[in-house]
């Protein structure tokens, strides 16, 4: 009789020193936190070795080759929002000259595009509106200097500033930190241009002898 | 009050069928009035009574005009004043209507009790009771559970003039008589409180609850109909009418030929006030000369006021916390081109559960902060606010734990409540309170592009000691750009903590503590470069985000006490 497991429950009914009750609460802490951390760790077997990574997830890449000039292979990258990243592809001819990009100059056409900033949600009021051939920027190499168009009809909401002080950025990754400017085209304008771009799968096959076997 | 000892005869059977007789069976009350009334009437001067009757004055104005505050409750009371007042055994069964005006010129028919309702049919009742029990009625029927009700009345401004115009006559006609002199006028009671003290009492016996302050509003609303409106005032309370002042005459002519107006003339009678201008009764507010009018100062009222009665109560407040496990639920209702996005939402969740048990009208959903939809709410969850429309009933602290428990136990098990209860308006500024200051915790799955190395623990870790905390830069990211303004933030990451992953050179749990605000996602990617410093720029690889749950919203509200 006297082998009682005596169940320590947490009603108020039963005597519960103040300690008791504080020891309760902290086990009840600590069985929160375990069960929080089994929800939180992932199961390793399911983790692909090499993830999407997030410009693969979120936007549907587009290329223009030979945009208004031989050679000069831009980017379109479009979130699912509208949004258009522009950039330089890999087969751009500016990366064939030797030392790759050295320099990029904003002050094209007919105002410095690094200058002007765009204000409010609207984005209407002060945004410049271009044309898919208007000139964004100008990149130099040792040999040449080319120029970077727009590719799409639209307003233009920023350009990359950090180009500037690190070109370089367009030598080591011009499909992410090395992207030009972020295009905000109405709906009807996106879907003229679309069907004159190609996806990766055409690019591709289109530039071969750059992603052929090396 | 003797009212304890009696039966109570309102809570009947046939509960939905009270009428004035049930509200009046309390004899010994009605004695008590009828004592009352018979005293005050004494004092009734009866010249004056007949004199302010002929101009179409009714009764209760005159009483409430003489101060006399007695409830008068039925019909057979009021019928004995008259015939005292009338100084003639008038016959029991003369109708108050004969001698009474059909409507009183100066409360519009208001404390008679009769007014254009529904369909625009007019309603005359023959006692407070019996209008008491009309509303009563429209309580019942919407089945509301109330613990007391408030009073409402609103009364058009016509109302407040014939009140004062028709004092003033008193003032100046019978200024020399003796009675005038022993009684003060100014005792004299507003229509709007004549109203309200004839209905409280018949109310509070016909609902069995008391009135004063509460959450259930019973709210009559008077507002006139008049035909014939001087288009001068009429053009004039027209906000942005072009058309030029012209004199009546001509302006009616016009007027009548654009039936466009019509519409509008409608709209204005029913919203503002077109008070009909007289330019005698304007000046009649001053004490001047008195003016030998063919018309009394009020003018004849040939129609009563429209009533609108509502009965509804404020809104109530849910509070808690909830948490969200999985990764297809939204937060709120999220519909794009009539599809819907995720599987469900929190909102409809729990929302779904507390309406019906309230009986409300429709909620609307309020959080501390909101979570993307692929991302988990765990941990201590998030602080939310639910807001019942017109609940016909207020859930018991038993009944909100059930319905806590019936959201727990859904199947799917894609949501939890915590600490559900209702609060008061404390609740929104709980939740308000150190919104910006509030921090939060985070769990993020991620993958850099080289294997972790040992001091990529401390690199991630120190960055607290280095400077007070961390701060970022971080440009409006480009998946919110389309609707947001393009500006640089600055955030603080108050601290970060890798955790290894058994089994993974390359996967990491990122546990880290944050400004509210702050876009975790692209502190991790870097979003293209927008966002400065990333974990990526840090580490000096490539990192991507494969999943974030939030672990802590730290606030101090709807906590488990």
């Amino acid at each position: 009789m006297n082998d009682h497991n005596v169940y320590q429950t947490n009603n108020s009914e039963t005597e519960e020193t103040p300690e008791q009750a504080q020891q309760e609460r902290e086990k009840e802490m600590q069985d929160d936190e375990e069960e929080l951390h089994k929800l939180l760790l992932p199961n390793v077997h399911d983790l692909p070795l090499t993830p999407p990574s997030a410009i693969d997830f979120n936007f549907v890449a587009y290329f223009a080759p030979d945009f208004l000039k031989p050679g000069h292979d831009q980017y379109v990258y479009r979130h699912a929002n509208g949004l258009c990243v522009i950039g330089l592809a890999p087969t751009h001819v500016a990366f064939k000259d030797e030392g790759g990009i050295t320099a990029v100059d904003f002050n094209v056409g007919k105002s410095d595009r690094s200058g002007f900033k765009v204000t409010g949600k609207r984005k209407k009021q002060n945004a410049q509106h271009f044309e898919s051939n208007t000139a964004v920027c100008k990149v130099c190499t040792n040999n040449d200097s080319y120029i970077v168009r727009c590719c799409v009809k639209g307003s233009l909401l920023e350009v990359n500033n950090r180009l500037i002080k690190q070109p370089g950025l367009l030598n080591s990754s011009a499909d992410r930190e090395g992207y030009i400017a972020i295009i905000m085209p109405k709906p009807a304008d996106w879907l003229k241009i679309k069907s004159s771009l190609l996806g990766l799968e055409d690019y591709k096959r289109k530039r071969e002898e750059c992603f052929g076997s090396s | 009050m003797a009212n304890e000892t009696e039966d109570a005869p309102t809570n009947s059977a046939s509960e939905s069928h009270a009428t004035s007789a049930d509200v009046e069976r309390n004899p010994t009350d009605e004695d008590k009035n009828e004592k009352l009334l018979n005293d005050a009437v004494q004092f009734l001067p009866t010249d004056a009574v007949k004199d302010l009757l002929s101009k179409e004055v009714c009764l209760r104005c005159i009483f409430r005009l003489f101060g006399m505050q007695v409830p008068i409750c039925s019909s057979l009371s009021v019928k004995s004043l008259l015939c005292h007042v009338l100084g003639e055994q008038a016959d029991l069964h003369q109708n108050i209507s004969s001698v009474e005006p059909n409507i009183c010129r100066s409360c519009l028919g208001i404390l008679q009790f009769t007014y254009c309702g529904d369909k625009e049919r007019v309603v005359e009742n023959e006692s407070a009771c019996d209008f008491a029990v009309a509303i009563a009625e429209l309580v019942k029927k919407e089945g509301h559970q109330i613990d007391s009700f408030s009073l409402e009345v609103s009364m058009p401004p016509t109302i407040l003039e014939n009140e004062n115009k028709l004092s003033l006559y008193v003032k100046r006609k019978y200024r020399s008589e003796a009675w005038f002199k022993d009684r003060s006028i100014s005792e004299c009671s507003s229509t709007k409180d004549a109203l309200k003290f004839a209905l409280t009492n018949p109310l509070e016996t016909l609902l069995d609850v008391k009135c004063g302050i509460s959450t259930f509003h019973i709210r009559l609303t008077y507002s006139r109909v008049e035909a014939s409106i001087r288009i001068q005032n009429f053009v004039e309370k027209i906000e942005g009418c072009k058309r030029r002042k012209v004199d009546a005459k001509n302006c009616l002519d016009t007027v009548k030929d654009k039936s466009a107006i019509t519409g509008v003339e409608n709209s204005v009678v029913s919203t503002t006030e077109v008070i009909p201008v007289d330019e005698k009764s304007s000046n009649g507010l001053q004490d001047n000369e008195p003016s030998e009018t063919h018309e009394f100062p009020l003018k004849k009222v040939n129609e009563p006021c429209r009533l609108e009665c509502l009965c509804f109560r404020t809104p109530i407040y849910f509070g808690g916390r909830y948490l969200k496990y999985s990764r297809n639920v939204s937060q709120t209702r999220w519909i794009i081109d009539e599809e819907r996005m995720g599987e469900a939402s929190i909102e409809e969740i729990i929302g779904g559960n507390i309406l019906p048990m309230c009986r409300g009208d429709s909620y609307k959903f309020h959080a501390a902060g909101r979570e993307d939809i692929d991302v988990r709410m765990l941990g201590s969850g998030r602080p939310f606010l639910f807001e019942i429309q017109n609940a016909r009933e207020v859930p018991s602290e038993l009944l909100v734990k059930e319905i806590e428990s019936k959201i727990n136990s859904l199947e799917n098990k894609l949501v939890r409540v915590k600490n559900l209860k209702i609060v008061g308006s404390q609740g929104w500024t709980l939740m308000r309170e150190g919104e910006a200051e509030k921090q939060k915790q985070y769990a993020a799955l991620v993958w850099i592009s080289r294997p972790l190395q040992d001091e990529d623990f401390q690199t991630i870790s120190s960055l607290k000691e280095t400077v007070r905390c961390y701060q970022i830069l971080q440009k409006t990211p480009i998946r919110v750009l389309h609707r947001r303004s393009p500006l640089e933030r600055e955030k603080i990451i108050n601290w970060m903590k890798i955790e290894k992953i058994a089994g993974s050179s390359q996967y990491f749990l990122l546990h880290m503590c944050t400004q509210a605000g702050t876009y975790i996602k692209e502190f991790v990617h870097g979003d293209l470069g927008r966002t400065n410093p990333s974990i990526g720029s840090i580490l000096g690889c490539r990192a991507e985000i494969l999943q974030l749950d939030v672990t802590d919203v730290k606030m101090n509200c709807f906590l488990t006490e």
